[in-house]
C-alpha cells in the first residue's frame, strides 16, 4: 500500500512537472526576417518624401494589407508575412505621381530559434530529476520497514 | 522489490514521452494559390477619366482659371492585359500577357460630360472578359472619321479666365498616339474579374500636364514643363482662339512647342501611374 502510495505521488510528480519545474526560466527567442527597404523617387531624382506607401499581399491582391509612409528620403522598410508565399504588390504615391513594384517573397525567407532545450536536453534532465526522485523514495522506504 | 522496480521503469518511460510532448520546431509554411481559372467570366468595364482638373476645372500655373465644355477624345484598340511578369512603363515594350481582351471600334467620348461630381467615362463594357486580374492597359488616339472630332484624335474646348479678361479656346490636335500602361494606380486597386461580377480599368489622362497647376509649386517639374495657358492667350483675338497643334509649331517659340508636344505625348496615365508613350503618326 505504501508503495502503491510512493508510486501514485511520484507517478502525478512526474506528468506535471516539465512546466512547473522550469516555471521561473528564461526563454529568449529570436527571428531573423527579411526586411526590404523601398526607396521611391521622382523621374528628377527627388525623393517622394512622404510619400503614401500601400502594400497588397499575395492571398487578398484586391484589399491593402498595410498602408504606410515613406520617410523624408523616400525609403520605406517592409517585412511580408512569411506565411503568405508569392508577389507582393506595392504602391507608392504622392500628388498625382505614383507607381507600383511587385517583389515576390522567397521561401524560407524567415528562421527562427529560441534558447529552449533540445530534445537531448530534456531527456537528460528527465532521467536525473526521475532518479533523484527515485532515490528520495527508495531512501525513505528503506528507513521505514 | 521487482514490482517496485517494474513500477519505476514504466514511470521513466511516461515521463519520457511527457517531457517530450512539448518540444519541436514551428515551420512557417505557404499557402498555395489556387491559380486554376477554368471558363469563369465576368464584366470588365473600360472607363476614360480627365479628373477633377476636367469636371470642375482648375487654375493653370499662370493663374487663368480653366473650364471645360468638351473634350472630345478618339480612342482605339483599347485593351486589357493579365500580364505576366507585370508591364513596367518605364521600360516600355510589348505586354507580355497570358489573357487580353479588347473593345472593337473606334470610340470618341467626351472628358467634359456630366457635372462635377459625375463618374469617369464609360468607354465601353466586355461581358465576358476571363476572371482574373487586369493588370496592364493600352490603347490608341486616333484621328476620328466622324463626329465632333471629325480630323483630330483630340479636341479641347473651354474658356480661360484672369483679371476680367475671357477667352474661349478650341486646341485641336491631329497626332496619334498609343498609350501602353501597367497597374492602375490609385485610391483602389482596379482590374479585378470575377465570376459574374464586374471589374474596371481606366485610362487617365493629365490635363495639367498642358496648363500647369497652379495648386502645385511653381518648381515643380510638372509646372517647369508645362506650358501653362499664356501661350495660348497670346494667340486670342476677339476673345477667342482656335488653333491646332500642328499650327502651333509656328506660332509658339521652340521650347514651349516642345514642352506642349511633351504634355501630349504623357497626356495618357493608368491613374497615377505613367504610360509608354508612342507617336503613331503626326
Amino acid at each position: 500500500m505504501k508503495k502503491s502510495f510512493i508510486i501514485v505521488t511520484v507517478l502525478i510528480f512526474l506528468i506535471s512537472f516539465p512546466d512547473a519545474a522550469f516555471g521561473h526560466g528564461v526563454d529568449i527567442e529570436y527571428q531573423a526576417s527579411k526586411v526590404y527597404k523601398i526607396t521611391a523617387s521622382y523621374d528628377s531624382g527627388e525623393p517622394m518624401s512622404e510619400a503614401q506607401v500601400i502594400i497588397y499581399a499575395p492571398d487578398n491582391p484586391s484589399e491593402p494589407w498595410s498602408i504606410g509612409k515613406c520617410d523624408k528620403n523616400g525609403n520605406y522598410f517592409f517585412t511580408p508575412d512569411p506565411s503568405q508565399q508569392g508577389t507582393w504588390d506595392i504602391q507608392v504615391r504622392k500628388a498625382g505621381h505614383g507607381g507600383m513594384i511587385h517583389i515576390t517573397a522567397e521561401e524560407n525567407a524567415q528562421t527562427s530559434d529560441s534558447t529552449g532545450f533540445t530534445t537531448l536536453q530534456m531527456l537528460i534532465m528527465t532521467a536525473c530529476v526521475i532518479w533523484g526522485l527515485i532515490g528520495t523514495g527508495l531512501f525513505f522506504l528503506g528507513r521505514r520497514s | 522489490m521487482k514490482r517496485l522496480s517494474v513500477a519505476v521503469l514504466a514511470i521513466f518511460i511516461l515521463a519520457l514521452v511527457a517531457g517530450c510532448g512539448g518540444g519541436g520546431n514551428n515551420t512557417e509554411k505557404g499557402e498555395e494559390q489556387n491559380s486554376e481559372q477554368g471558363i469563369q467570366t465576368g464584366t470588365l468595364e473600360f472607363r476614360a477619366n480627365g479628373e477633377d482638373f476636367v469636371r470642375k476645372g482648375f487654375t493653370s500655373k499662370d493663374g487663368w482659371n480653366i473650364t471645360f465644355d468638351n473634350i472630345y477624345i478618339n480612342l482605339a484598340e483599347v485593351t486589357a492585359y493579365q500580364a505576366d511578369p507585370p508591364y513596367d512603363a518605364e521600360e516600355g515594350g510589348e505586354v507580355k500577357a497570358k489573357t487580353q481582351v479588347g473593345l472593337e471600334g473606334i470610340h470618341t467620348v467626351d472628358l467634359a460630360e456630366g457635372g462635377e461630381d459625375a463618374d469617369p467615362v464609360l468607354v465601353g463594357k466586355i461581358k465576358d472578359a476571363p476572371v482574373g486580374h487586369y493588370n496592364a492597359l493600352s490603347w490608341k488616339m486616333v484621328n476620328a472619321d466622324q463626329g465632333p472630332a471629325k480630323s483630330y484624335s483630340l479636341v479641347i474646348d473651354g474658356k480661360a479666365e484672369k483679371g476680367g479678361e475671357t477667352i474661349d479656346f478650341v486646341i485641336k490636335d491631329a497626332t496619334e498616339y498609343k498609350y501602353t500602361g501597367g497597374e492602375y494606380v490609385g485610391d483602389e486597386r482596379k482590374g479585378f474579374v470575377k465570376e459574374d461580377k464586374t471589374g474596371e480599368l481606366e485610362m487617365t489622362f493629365h490635363f495639367d500636364h498642358i496648363f500647369g497647376d497652379a495648386g502645385m509649386p511653381a518648381d515643380d517639374e510638372l509646372n517647369t514643363r508645362a506650358p501653362g495657358f499664356a501661350p495660348f492667350a497670346g494667340l486670342a483675338q476677339n476673345g477667342k482662339v482656335e488653333v491646332s497643334v500642328a499650327e502651333l509649331k509656328d506660332k509658339l517659340d521652340a521650347e514651349t512647342f516642345n514642352n506642349l508636344k511633351h504634355s501630349l505625348v504623357t497626356l495618357g496615365h493608368v491613374g497615377e501611374g505613367h504610360c509608354h508613350s508612342e507617336i503613331l503618326s503626326e
